[in-house]
């Protein structure tokens, strides 16, 4: 199988090509798109498998590279289009194309009836081919690619229901928003190739003989080195690693970059499920793990890491509370629990974070499909005021979302239970005490809203009676049933004792299994207890509350808290402290005076000019057409005249 | 043997009477004539040269000269009786339709 790697990112391509070119009818659509991410995930779990018995034996750590063909070959810089598939890349590639599969079934569903399905289906299969060359990626141009690629997509699924203002807003946000990081990563890009003259992750042999290094491995050549700019020295290691945690805080949501996710709910459900939720968001993670050996160069840049991590984890879960729209909570949710992966990755625990990302890829998704559910079965309403009451009408969504809410708040024994409890372990046993804290409060209040949510749309009474809820049709609900079997079992990859996943990851990440004791046990019991209780508290204030509860209305909670509720209904009033620090006195005078006098005077006047110096030379030059032959004639001896006499002279 | 600057000079002074013909004159037929003139001043200082020279292809160039000229002519007299036809003159400077 290892020779056909190549398939796992050609099929969604081909996909995406046959929806652009070939089919034009939206059932079709549906079939091929899915069929290709399936299939797809079909060769991904072939070859996984295959690694796991027989892996190739030759390489160190073991992988499969394929060198595809020479992409850019200029002088020194030399950079081979080739395909990796190791243990990281293969979990990802499975949560990828396997989630990706669901939600493109799913989507046949949810889509129906829309105008533009097919080019729809077309994006969906673009953006999983893309952040297949993303994950499998063996140097970090090719991983630019997918990295700019999934951004695009992201931002083409956002806007797909252009007609809404808000949608294409929320989609040019989220392109501009990702922008600053990703030049922050281009610079990291130059600067590794500046310190070690590749961008490969790990030693190529091409098919002549010929070797082009890899960097990861030998990332120790430049712990110590040191630039200055003027009146500071920096750690070169810290530098690039700086760089790229900018890149990762644009791409995965975090402090300070994360207002572009919670908006990026504008676009159809599924997209949020798969791309805001599952998938790309993680890409962030997924490059800190790939090259944890540069940040490991750098404390400083690991403390930041950390704290960014946490912050936001914490910051989002307040955030989270306090909104009504069913899809604005798991947004904010996705924001925090992808702090949680950030701040373990700042403390050395990458196993920890790989493993939340692969859980919370999956109960993730799980419940951004069961809020499309409900709004699909609700017709449009996101607003959880109008909502309540919708566990006797739509059972199956309301069992699976039950699902996905514990396994993000933390019971036992699901899913989210374990990756969450090793991230809040590793805090703990690394004497870090205000993270834990962070951590440890942002898990209770992961729990608090979800209480609220399930509250909130399950249970009370129906409070607007303008829509008749239904369950949806099978080929939603399948996807869900399937995705809460996985959300209850994802947990089993890494036991505490067994440790699989740490084991199957230990030769890339280079990270052995953490202790389990009695310490870790009693932190474990302890933070689900407390997690139930708040999820409980938060389920019983809300059902007992709900009378109070009106479309419109204020939270029965803003009672007490008053203009903190309001702090936190705009997640800390960030994205309004960005609109008066940079939209208002930088963006909006730059675009004042791009309209007002650059593009008048500057564009407007070079085109005019160029009109109005032809239309006055002509009209100076018309003078000679006088329409008598007689007069051309004498211009023309005139002429003549001069050309004779100037050869004449010469 | 009649010296070539003598045919130089018949040559030139009838290119020059050509050229003034052309540039005073308003009927577009002595137009065509002074034109002619002009081909023909230009001939003979050819034949002249080449006769000069003892080199023949001064002569076989006029004869490329009268051949163009004969077509010249031919399209400008159809063109000249299309415009009479239309403008019932010959004035050249009545026909300023192009004027910019």
């Amino acid at each position: 199988m290892f020779n056909f790697i190549w398939l796992i990112p050609l099929l969604p391509l081909v996909g995406f090509a046959l929806n652009v070119f070939v089919i034009r009818r939206e059932r079709e659509a549906g079939y091929v798109a899915t069929g290709a991410v399936a299939l797809s995930f079909l060769v991904a779990l072939a070859t996984f498998i295959q690694f796991a018995f027989s892996p190739p034996a030759e390489a160190k750590p073991p992988r499969v590279d394929l060198v595809l063909w020479n992409w850019i070959s200029v002088g020194e810089f030399n950079v081979p289009f080739g395909l990796l598939f190791d243990p990281l890349s293969g979990v990802m590639v499975l949560l990828v194309t396997g989630v990706g599969a669901l939600i493109h079934l799913y989507s046949i569903g949810y889509m129906h009836g829309d105008s533009r399905v097919v080019r729809y289906f077309a994006y969906l299969n673009l953006f999983v081919a893309m952040m297949l060359f993303l994950v499998m990626s063996d140097n970090m141009l090719l991983l630019f690619l997918g990295w700019e690629g999934v951004g695009l997509c992201s931002f083409l699924l956002i806007g797909h229901w252009f007609e809404r203002r808000t949608a294409t807003s929320a989609a040019a946000k989220a392109f501009v928003v990702n922008r600053i990081g990703d030049a922050a990563f281009l610079v990291a890009m130059m600067a590794i190739f500046a310190h070690f003259g590749t961008l490969s992750f790990y030693d190529i042999e091409l098919a002549d003989g010929a070797v082009i290094e890899g960097f990861l491995e030998r990332a120790d050549e430049i712990s110590g080195l040191i630039f200055s700019i003027p009146g500071q020295n920096f750690l070169v290691s810290t530098g690039i690693a700086f760089l790229l945690l900018i890149g990762v805080t644009g791409k995965s949501a975090q402090l300070p970059l994360f207002v572009w996710l919670p908006d990026a709910m504008a676009g159809p459900t599924p997209v949020s499920a798969l791309i805001h939720a599952a998938t790309m968001v993680t890409a962030g993670v997924y490059l800190m793990a790939r090259t944890h050996p540069i940040f490991e160069l750098s404390a400083a840049t690991q403390g930041w890491v950390t704290w960014i991590g946490a912050l936001t984890a914490l910051i989002a879960a307040t955030a989270a509370v306090a909104q009504w729209d069913i899809k604005r909570v798991l947004a904010y949710s996705t924001v925090s629990q992808l702090g949680f992966m950030v701040a373990a990755a700042g403390m050395g625990a990458y196993v920890a974070a790989i493993f939340h990302l692969l859980t919370h890829g999956v109960f993730k998704a799980l419940l951004f499909l069961g809020s499309g559910s409900v709004i699909h079965g609700t017709h449009d309403t996101q607003d959880m005021r109008k909502m309540g009451g919708l566990r006797e009408h739509m059972p199956t969504t309301f069992i699976t979302y039950l699902v996905g809410a514990g396994a993000l708040a933390g019971i036992f024994p699901l899913a989210g239970f374990w990756s969450k409890d090793e991230i809040i372990a590793h805090a703990w046993s690394g004497q870090n005490f205000s993270i834990f804290l962070l951590l440890f409060v942002s898990s209770l209040l992961t729990a608090f809203y979800m209480g609220r949510q399930i509250a909130l749309t399950f249970f009370g009474q129906q409070r607007d009676h303008s829509y008749h809820a239904h369950e949806s049709g099978q080929v939603m609900t399948m996807p869900l049933m399937i995705l809460a079997v996985g959300a209850v079992l994802a947990g089993a990859m890494n036991l505490p004792m067994l440790h699989w996943l740490s084991t199957w990851l230990e030769p890339t990440l280079h990270e052995h299994a953490a202790e389990f004791g009695v310490t870790q046990l009693i932190l474990a019991v302890v933070t689900t207890l407390l997690a139930a209780g708040s999820g409980y508290l938060g389920w019983r204030y809300y059902v007992a509350n709900s009378a109070k509860i009106k479309p419109g209305a204020k939270d029965p909670l803003y009672r007490y808290s008053g203009d903190i509720w309001e702090a936190l209904e705009e997640a800390w009033y960030i994205d309004r402290a960005y609109e008066k620090l940079t939209v208002v006195p930088g963006f909006r005078a730059l675009a004042r005076f791009m309209a007002g006098v650059f593009d008048p005077q500057g564009i407007d006047g070079l085109v005019r000019g160029v009109g109005y110096a032809f239309s006055q030379a002509a009209s100076a030059l018309r003078v000679f057409q006088s329409g008598f032959v007689r007069t051309y004639a004498l211009l023309f001896l005139a002429g003549v005249v001069m050309v004779v006499g100037y050869l004449l002279i010469i | 043997m009649v010296p070539t600057s003598y045919y130089v000079l018949l040559s030139a002074a009838l290119f020059t009477i050509g050229a003034m013909g052309m540039l005073v004159r308003r009927n577009a037929i002595v137009l065509f004539m002074s034109v002619e003139l002009m081909l023909n001043a230009a001939n003979l200082a050819l034949v002249a040269f080449a006769r000069q020279q003892v080199n023949p292809d001064g002569q076989v160039l006029v004869f490329f000269v009268i051949t163009v000229a004969a077509a010249e002519v031919a399209v400008g007299l159809a063109l000249l009786v299309a415009i009479f036809r239309s403008k019932r003159t010959t004035d050249v400077d009545e026909v300023s339709t192009l004027r910019g």
